[in-house]
């Protein structure tokens, strides 16, 4: 084992280097995108997130129930993410009359109706199934 | 409770996914998709920028097409797994450097480099990623090199990072999920059955939303997939029944009237105008456009095979050629067939697509289309072809 970290870390570093390396000409640029991501993930997202599951916890005690709500949004919020550059698009873009050629903001809202509808399901089917595995077993 | 603002600590956030269980299973499926990601972006770069050792087969006719999909839906897949996995570790975010052990320090402010690395780069490809995919270019760096420049410090961070979690990761990944009580049996109930049963939860819906996310924009490259994807970022029709990325307009080009197809070869040269290369024996072949942004789409193209061209006019068929455009500049106005491309039969000068003569947006009055490669590559209203040495 402690050959293959001692291994891994070689070629880590070399890796990293390099990418480095290539990146020099363009740091000054690069900088802020790369700062970006986990300073909006670390004080803004993931409290954000902690503070959602709390009040999801005190709203939703049944634990599937909740489970299901919890991937409904977290769908959500990837889909979400995923249109961003879909529909927000600085005007930097180059002009190319042929470019956006579908309709994003109906995608979007097709796809969270699907996950909804699943989720919704999967609620329903859960409240019925308890509910006859309760007779059953009230009514031996 | 003690209600005092203050920076948390690592004991502050109780939740059963935040633990190595889940943190490494989580870190696994990140690394198979940054990995794909890694080989296919990897092969897409020496495709366009070949070093001497390399090459690319022509066939299947679909690699490419095939390579960069898996490009783009692993990236996608490594959206909503790369926020669990940060979320299962943000507790450690708190954890105190031990001030007062200058070595443990050290290697500790060592390793908190490497992870900020690891994020910060693993966030750029995918942003920067998503921003390519719908050609919106909010920033002031050259997205192709920078995109390349930072899958090196992606591969090489994660490799660190492996390096330094190895023995915690692989106790980790022993250890069932489902916890095993004393009897053998599994246990289902108390705080253990639990803590076990959410971690699974947490583990299944990430896996669960990462497949959701590629379902969701899949279309843009399986073909049956196109109705089903509702943030496929573009649909396989177009003009002529294939979407255009860069319009004759935008190119700014305009077809000379007494325009002639040139060919230069070592010793040799040719003209050819548009009615003799549509006298010339045609054939048709279904190849897709396939796009370094994932998108692709198949279409039928009628045209004269290059190597038939070459043949006919007694230049060489089994070196590289130049294809240049009529596009004057702009990044993609020539091109360079390898041998292997520049030989193969299915390799077309086309004149038509889908049966009908090509618009000029589809690149009239000829354009190249050569299996397996990116649509980049493909140049449209070619004005030369030069056999290289
Ligand atoms: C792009 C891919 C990855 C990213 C962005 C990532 C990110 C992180 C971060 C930010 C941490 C917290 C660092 C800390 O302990 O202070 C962490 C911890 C960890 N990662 Fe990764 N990781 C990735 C891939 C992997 C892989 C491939 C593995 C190995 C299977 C792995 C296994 C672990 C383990 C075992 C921990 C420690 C969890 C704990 O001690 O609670 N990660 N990762």
């Amino acid at each position: 084992m402690r050959t293959v970290r001692l291994l891994l870390l070689a070629l880590g570093a070399t890796a990293a280097t390099y990418g480095g390396w290539l990146l020099l000409p363009q740091l000054g640029a690069t900088l802020p995108w790369l700062i970006a991501g986990p300073l909006l993930h670390d004080v803004l997202v993931a409290p954000l997130v902690g503070l959602v599951g709390l009040v999801l916890g005190r709203l939703v005690t049944d634990r599937p129930r909740r489970a299901w709500i919890t991937a409904g949004l977290l769908a959500s919020a990837t889909l979400l993410l995923i249109a961003v550059p879909l529909l927000w698009r600085p005007p930097s873009a180059p002009p190319n009359p042929g470019l956006p050629d579908r309709n994003y903001p109906l995608g979007l809202a097709a796809g969270l109706t699907v996950v909804w509808a699943v989720v919704a399901v999967a609620l329903v089917v859960g409240t019925v199934g308890r509910r006859v595995r309760d007779r059953r077993v009230s009514r031996p | 409770m003690n209600l005092e603002p203050r920076v948390p600590t690592p004991e502050d956030f109780p939740g059963p996914s935040h633990s190595p269980l889940v943190a490494a299973r989580l870190g696994l499926w990140l690394g198979v998709a940054f990995g794909l990601c890694f080989v296919t972006g990897l092969l897409s770069h020496f495709i366009q920028h070949p070093p001497g050792w390399f090459t690319w087969p022509t066939r299947p006719v679909n690699l490419y097409r095939v390579t960069q999909g898996v490009h783009v839906l692993s990236g996608i897949a490594a959206v909503p797994l790369l926020l669990g996995k940060l979320w299962s570790v943000y507790p450690r975010l708190f954890v105190r450097p031990p001030l007062r052990q200058p070595i443990r320090l050290t290697a500790h402010v060592l390793e908190r480099v490497s992870v900020l690395v690891l994020v910060c780069a693993a966030f750029f490809e995918l942003v920067t990623g998503l921003f390519n995919v719908a050609q919106s270019y909010p920033w002031g760096f050259f997205f192709p090199t920078a995109h390349y420049a930072v899958a090196w410090l992606v591969v090489g961070a994660l490799l660190l990072h492996v390096a330094v979690k190895l023995p915690v990761a692989r106790a980790a990944l022993r250890t069932p999920l489902r916890r095993q009580q004393d009897g053998g049996e599994a246990a289902t109930t108390g705080r253990d059955g639990r803590d076990s049963s959410e971690r699974r939860v947490f583990l299944r819906t990430s896996a669960g939303v990462a497949g959701v996310a590629v379902l969701a924009t899949a279309g843009v490259t399986v073909p049956w997939l196109r109705r089903v994807s509702p943030l496929a970022w573009r649909s396989a029709s177009g003009p002529q029944g294939v979407p255009i990325n860069r319009t004759a307009a935008a190119a700014r080009i305009a077809v000379p009237p007494d325009w002639r197809l040139e060919i230069i070869w070592p010793g040799g040269r040719g003209t050819l105008s548009l009615a003799e290369l549509t006298a010339l024996p045609q054939r048709t072949a279904e190849l897709p456009i396939a796009c370094v942004e994932g998108w692709s789409a198949s279409a039928s193209w009628t045209g004269v095979p290059v190597v038939q061209l070459l043949r006919r006019l007694g230049a060489p068929t089994d070196r590289p050629v130049r294809i240049t455009s009529l596009e004057t500049d702009g990044l993609y106005a020539a091109s360079t067939l390898p041998a292997a491309h520049a030989g193969d039969p299915l390799t077309l000068l086309a004149l038509r697509i889908n049966g009908e003569e090509l618009s000029p947006d589809h690149g009239y009055p000829c354009r190249l289309i050569a299996p397996s490669r990116p649509g980049v590559l493909q140049t449209k209203w070619v004005a030369r072809l030069e056999v290289l040495r």
